[in-house]
């Protein structure tokens, strides 16, 4: 077969941009540590969230140094809590879950977001760099107020930063 | 038909370079904006969703 070399310079272009394409997800997950919202958290009653352990008394509790988790509870249409704060320079996971129909966890302007399932935890893990103010909304049509349910997140300097119950 | 040909080229010796410039031209247009739909608009989008991929 005859090929021209301009269709072969076209050929090995458009492999070595696959290639790239490849490369570059390859790494954002390796080196950036860029993941994935998976399945791993276990299944939880939606009848009753509230004798949950952990999602009984949502809210955010610290696990390691700089480590915190935040366990939220979304309903029609709110979250609890609606206001969460962290500190600066943290690793944040949100524990979600839902007490009635799906409901979503977006931090707008971000690429933290997730669904958030009745009978399923979603566990989503960001690092927390700088201090700042987001919004939370319900990208999920979950009923009639699903427009008002939102929630506020505020990443706060680290030495402003007071767990609640320790003032 | 033949006749009136103005000249005959072997299959090598045609060279459209305006589509080569036009196909380089894209394909830079391409990996520009792929760098910057990746790196810029996703993942300079903090907070970003990390994790341990398994």
């Amino acid at each position: 077969m005859n090929i021209h070399t301009y269709e072969k310079f076209w050929l090995g272009a458009s492999m070595v941009l696959i290639v790239g394409f490849i490369l570059t997800i390859t790494y954002g997950s390796v080196g950036l540590g860029i993941a994935m919202v998976d399945d791993s958290e276990p299944t939880i009653n939606p009848e009753n969230v509230g004798d949950h352990p952990d999602f009984g008394d949502p809210g955010v509790e610290q696990v390691g140094e700089n480590e915190y988790v935040v366990h939220v509870v979304a309903v029609q249409f709110a979250y609890f809590p609606g206001e969460i704060e962290v500190p600066a320079d943290s690793t944040v996971t949100f524990k979600l879950t839902s007490e009635d129909v799906i409901h979503s966890f977006s931090v707008v302007g971000t690429n933290a977001n997730t669904m958030i399932i009745p009978g399923e935890i979603a566990s989503v893990t960001v690092e927390a760099d700088e201090p700042g103010e987001y919004g939370i909304v319900c990208s999920e049509y979950c009923g009639s107020g699903h427009h008002d349910m939102e929630g506020k997140l505020t990443v706060v300097p680290q030495d402003e930063f007071e767990l609640e119950g320790d003032e | 038909m033949s006749s009136e040909l103005e000249r005959e080229i072997g299959h090598d010796e045609f060279d459209p370079v305006g589509t080569l410039g036009l196909i380089t031209i894209y394909f830079l247009i391409l990996v520009v904006l792929w760098i910057f739909m990746y790196f810029v608009e996703f993942a300079g989008g903090d907070l970003t969703v990390v994790g341990v991929v398994v």
